[in-house]
């Protein structure tokens, strides 16, 4: 019987991907303890507060609803699907042009920012526990925007895209009560209960993200664009963006 | 029945579907921009005001656009060539029988140049659809400034827009890459979107500017300033810009002539002028 030299200091190759369930992948990436720095960032929604305008539960889940529904969460998501299939066909060019137009679309600086820091944390982040060819490639382009990281993650280790659509968005609704939780302030309780109703959006929104074409990008948010362009002079700001 | 016809109706007449192609180009010699090259053909029409060095003015002779009609202009700017292109009038989107009116404008600027493409402001009628494509480009050190402003029908004509389908694709590229992508999508209730906090508040009219050239962060603070409350700007990554929401259109046109004129440098065009 021969020994096996084990290299205590290599790498640990992951587990096997197909024993691990999607929904533990999807919870851990998207998870606010996921190292990507998503609290520190508002998406203009700073503003909106600072200006009296998002007050109440009601008033937050409208703001929200709107950006997933008709806003930069629904071209999140497209762009998240876009990536996705590009990283499923091991298409690297369709990836980063879904990288370069979801850079592109980042409509102020604090916008772009946010989705580019946010991306790659996150490429760094899975790339300690979940490496893949096609992520690792993507890495070496700076300023991979989230949408773009996340779905070619998931693509990589076989996560199907809806599931990984319905995590995001969650994900982005939930940043966002996290902001009016603190900044409102909104009791914690209120918050919760606020992100339960936009849980049936979001899966919703999921489900026809993943069925529309990227030439279904479009944004009617305009004052919720207008906010993310204002809060770079907003007198007193606690989040980056 | 005639009188059955209202004649608010903002429906254009069962008609002939609207075709209209210009192509202009610029060039630069002995130290002066020159017209190099001007084609027109259906309802474009392009003009030179004699007054005005190297700006050309877009008319649409149909007057107005419904559904199946399609404008398209392209415009080359040479290497070291600078010039403006805007529009006689409103571009006005009338209610749609079928399908969206389409625009699409095409622009290369070379070397050294600078355009500015600065339309008149387009204002849909309820049930008016417009699929609009800006498409741009820029060499590395290009210069360009593009305005495009819509009026959700004229409110204090009593114009409402109840239901539309517009859809505005901007990608501005420099050096081959993509410096900016814009899908601007209003379309389906659009009294209820329109009314959206997130949207556009109620108000009846909205704009978005793009400038890109040397040093855009040198002009943030004025069109900042020139925007005022309901509009913002930032200038990052090689450019500037910037969104406004407005009552109508004469709030618009005051905040837009001077952070306009701001990213220009010069006085607007004639038709600009207040």
């Amino acid at each position: 019987m021969k020994f096996t030299v084990v290299d205590v200091g290599a790498k640990a190759e992951p587990p096997p991907v197909s024993t691990v369930p999607h929904s533990v992948l999807l919870s851990t990436w998207l998870s606010p303890g996921f190292p990507v720095g998503a609290f520190s960032y508002s998406h203009g929604l700073e503003t909106a507060i600072a200006s009296g305008e998002v007050t109440t539960a009601d008033q937050l889940a409208d703001w929200i609803a709107f950006l997933v529904e008709r806003g930069s969460g629904w071209c999140d998501a497209l762009l998240l699907a876009q990536a996705w299939r590009a990283a499923v066909a091991d298409d690297m060019v369709r990836l980063l042009d879904a990288a370069e137009l979801a850079r592109a679309m980042a409509v102020s600086g604090e916008r772009q920012l946010e989705t580019t820091a946010l991306g790659d944390a996150f490429l760094k982040a899975a790339a300690a526990g979940w490496p893949s060819a096609t992520t690792e490639r993507l890495a070496g382009t700076a300023g991979v925007a989230y949408p773009v990281a996340v779905g070619a993650t998931a693509a990589a280790h076989g996560v199907p895209l809806a599931a990984t659509l319905a995590a995001y968005l969650n994900a982005f609704a939930a940043n966002l009560v996290s902001v009016a939780v603190r900044l409102v302030p909104l009791g914690q309780s209120a918050g919760l209960a606020v992100l339960a109703r936009l849980q049936p959006l979001g899966a919703a929104i999921a489900l026809l993200a993943e069925a529309a074409p990227l030439d279904a990008l479009g944004n009617a948010a305009i004052r919720s664009d207008i906010a993310a362009m204002r809060h770079e002079v907003l007198y007193s700001r606690v989040f980056r963006s | 029945m005639l009188a059955a016809i209202s004649r608010s109706d903002a429906a254009a007449p069962a008609h002939q579907r609207t075709e209209g192609e210009g192509r202009i180009a610029f060039a630069r010699r002995d130290g002066r921009t020159v017209l190099r090259d001007l084609y027109q053909r259906g309802a474009v029409k392009l003009r030179m005001p004699r007054a005005a060095e190297a700006e050309a003015v877009l008319i649409n002779t149909a007057g107005g656009l419904t559904g199946g009609d399609r404008l398209a202009l392209s415009v080359e700017i040479d290497a070291g060539a600078r010039a403006t292109v805007t529009t006689q009038a409103c571009e006005r989107i009338y209610r749609s029988l079928g399908g969206a009116a389409e625009i699409d404008v095409a622009i290369s600027v070379a070397a050294g140049g600078r355009f500015d493409w600065l339309p008149q402001e387009t204002i849909l009628f309820d049930r008016g659809e417009l699929r609009r494509r800006l498409t741009v480009d820029l060499a590395p050190d290009a210069a360009f400034l593009a305005v495009e402003a819509v009026i959700f029908g004229r409110h204090a004509m009593g114009e409402r827009v109840h239901t539309t389908v517009l859809h505005d694709r901007w990608r501005i590229r420099r050096g081959g890459s993509l410096l900016f992508a814009d899908d601007l999508r209003v379309d389906g209730n659009a009294d209820a979107l329109l009314a959206h906090p997130a949207a556009l508040a109620g108000k009846g009219a909205m704009a978005s500017l793009l400038y890109t050239g040397p040093e855009p962060e040198r002009h943030v603070d004025a069109v900042r300033a020139a925007l005022g409350d309901e509009g913002g700007a930032s200038a990052f990554d090689g450019k500037l810009t910037a969104r406004i929401v407005a009552d109508d259109g004469l709030a618009l046109r005051r905040a837009l002539v001077p952070a306009l004129a701001a990213l220009r440098g010069a006085p607007l065009p004639r038709v600009w002028q207040m």
